[in-house]
């Protein structure tokens, strides 16, 4: 299944030619999870700290579905 | 050094120290200016008249060795919202007014003529000058020049034209280490409070920084450094401030749906990403800025940024409110654009949130279109010469709206709403309906638990739980607003059992004190309900404590959410 991948905040340096922001189409088996996306990505899941899956906070043995949008942040704040 | 206050009667110029009245002892930043503005400014009176006052406080550790303690508060009742407003800001001028013992200075009466003067403070006492020759400046001139006249290691408290013009979105600004004057009691036209006053700038020259008078200075050390330690300890105090500043806010806000667009018609923007903190610190320090930076010394979380921009100006800061308020806000997605509408702001001495708001309004009106900077920049530089449209954009969104008939005005209590939508960040919607100081993010900062996991996790998107979440992000924030310590230590504060006892250390060493935490808690619970009875009696009823109409009114795309917290509910958050 096709999933939209953004990665922001210095996330975009585990994979080569990312940007923060720009979508990254990519290709996994259905059933995949949050976490085994992250891995197949190369990102360390320690880095990640804040995942929105269509615009809401996902957990890491969250199902992935067709299409879904999948952003990754490191721990942000400001205000 | 016994502490004092310093009131200026600028009706006769008299300029008096006195002895701090043991009930404001143990009060500092938002308590005292809260606390001396309910007790001394009658609530009816008018904001501009001579009955009004301007109170400027560091906090109660600032001046310390405490990490990020140097913030500074304003208050007065607000001409903007007519209600009671403390104003938050860095820079350099809380360290050294504590330094200097002074607990707050009280700016009371207002002069028949139409000189103009400046407070000098020196650690030999105070003086008002004669300063007609800085009136009609803009903040940086202004700035530099009392940096040169007075040495460059001042601070200087100061107001652009839009508040000698008594604009009801003017700020008091203070500077930076390197002078510039970008750290703002922003919100509320506080700015045309001061120029009612006829004080066009207070220059503040201390020796020192951090050696205000600690009673058990081995038990504060102790203290001061276990709490730097859960400063950097903490992901977002200890690395996602320190990396972005708060504009890395942009991105998250935008996935997570609540980054308000077009005037609040949207919650996504297609160009978030070329406005957010990631492309600054690219841009930053590609023109030899810096992504990160300190308002005040002896911060931990550097924040800050410096932004240098094309015509060889330098933008220091722009942060993620005013990144919003001029970018997305405007469907403006270029960071020059946005730097020069901050400067602009920051010279003429105008709140970027408010100014931001306004132009979305006069954007909605049609008067200017969206998306275009180079029209959103010229109509900004109205303001400075007074014309008709530059005192409208200088009075805020709610008065613009009132003028072109517009309905959809993002405010409350006439004060414009910040970088959040209420329908899809609804911890703060309830914030921004109900705080005392009108819609202000920073009066509860529900985006904590909503959107950034900090603090625990309340669905953003639903409206159980929302006032609960409000309400003791208002009571703790006012408490940390009395302390002097940046708001943004409440990241660490709120996922650290150590973190409050840790602050009442510190006070309790440097005061000789035997407070608890639940005495901060119930500082901050004593703060709000004084704001909340200094507004009733102003005339303020709960059907002031409610959102637009049209938040509940029109979906917010891309969830399709309304704002749902009930009426009933929103009028529980102060039932303690």
């Amino acid at each position: 299944m096709r999933l939209e991948v953004r990665v922001f905040s210095g996330l975009e340096k585990y994979i080569p030619g990312a940007r923060f922001g720009r979508s990254i189409e990519v290709e996994r088996p259905e059933g995949i999870t949050v976490a085994e996306l992250v891995d197949s990505l190369g990102i360390p899941r320690s880095q990640v700290f804040t995942v929105l899956v269509n615009g809401r906070h996902a957990a890491m043995d969250a199902v992935l579905q067709p299409g879904d949008r999948v952003s990754l942040f490191p721990p942000v704040g400001g205000g | 050094m016994v502490s004092k206050f310093l009131r200026v009667n600028t009706t006769t110029g008299e300029v008096k120290f006195e002895e701090v009245p043991e009930k404001y002892l143990a009060l500092g930043g938002r308590a005292l200016t809260s606390q001396l503005v309910f007790d001394e400014v009658p609530p009816t009176c008018d904001p501009l008249g001579p009955y009004n006052k301007l109170v400027i406080a560091p906090g109660l550790l600032s001046g310390t060795n405490a990490p990020s303690s140097g913030r500074l508060s304003v208050g007065g009742k607000s001409p903007l919202t007519g209600g009671i407003k403390e104003a938050n800001a860095g820079g350099i001028a809380s360290q050294k007014l504590a330094n200097l013992g002074i607990k707050a200075i009280i700016l009371e009466g207002k002069p028949a003529g139409s000189d103009w003067y400046l407070l000098k403070v020196t650690p030999a006492g105070a003086e008002l000058l004669p300063a007609n020759d800085l009136a009609g400046k803009g903040t940086y001139e202004v700035t530099a020049v009392c940096r040169e006249r007075y040495g460059n290691k001042v601070a200087v408290i100061t107001i652009g034209p839009a508040g000698e013009m008594l604009m009801l979105a003017a700020g008091v600004t203070n500077n930076d280490s390197e002078g510039n004057s970008s750290r703002y009691a922003g919100r509320g036209g506080l700015g045309a409070v001061m120029g009612s006053k006829k004080i066009k700038a207070i220059v503040v020259d201390s020796p020192t920084t951090f050696d205000a008078p600690v009673k058990e200075p081995e038990r504060f050390k102790a203290a001061a450094r276990k709490f730097t330690q859960i400063l950097q300890n903490h992901p977002v105090t200890g690395q996602g401030l320190p990396s972005y500043g708060t504009n890395v806010l942009m991105n998250i806000i935008n996935e997570a749906g609540a980054l308000p667009t077009r005037n609040f018609r949207f919650g996504r923007f297609d160009k978030a990403s070329e406005v957010s903190g990631e492309k600054l610190a690219e841009v930053a320090v590609a023109r030899g800025g810096k992504a990160t930076h300190t308002c005040h010394p002896g911060c931990v979380m550097r924040c800050s940024n410096v932004y240098p921009m094309p015509d060889g100006k330098v933008c220091a800061p722009i942060e993620y409110e005013t990144a919003w308020s001029f970018g997305p806000n405007l469907e403006i997605g270029d960071l020059d654009v946005i730097a020069k509408l901050n400067y602009i702001c920051n010279d003429v001495g105008l709140d970027t949130i408010e100014t931001g708001c306004t132009l979305g309004v006069l954007m909605e009106a049609g008067v200017i279109p969206f998306g275009d900077g180079e029209a959103a920049i010229k109509a900004l530089e109205e303001v400075a010469k007074g014309t008709p449209l530059g005192r409208i954009i200088g009075s805020g969104s709610a008065n613009a709206g009132r003028v072109y008939g517009v309905t959809r005005v993002p405010a409350v209590k006439g004060q414009g709403i910040p970088a959040y939508d209420p329908r899809a960040c609804k911890g703060n919607g309830v914030t921004y309906a109900t705080t005392p100081m009108g819609a202000d993010h920073t009066a509860g900062y529900a985006v904590t638990a909503n959107i950034l996991k900090v603090g625990g996790y309340v669905d953003p998107l639903k409206p159980e739980s929302q006032v609960e979440l409000s309400r003791n992000l208002q009571i703790a924030t006012a408490a940390v607003d009395s302390t002097g310590l940046c708001l943004f230590v409440a990241f660490a504060v709120l996922d650290n059992p150590e973190g409050l006892p840790t602050i009442v250390e510190m006070i309790n060493a440097q005061y000789g004190l035997n407070l608890t935490p639940d005495d901060a808690l119930n500082l901050g619970k004593q703060v709000l309900k004084l704001e909340r009875e200094f507004n009733f009696k102003a005339g303020f009823t709960s059907a002031d404590d409610r959102l637009p109409e049209f938040f509940s009114l029109e979906e917010l795309p891309p969830h399709n959410v309304v704002f749902d917290v009930k009426e009933e509910e929103l009028d529980q958050v102060f039932n303690f």
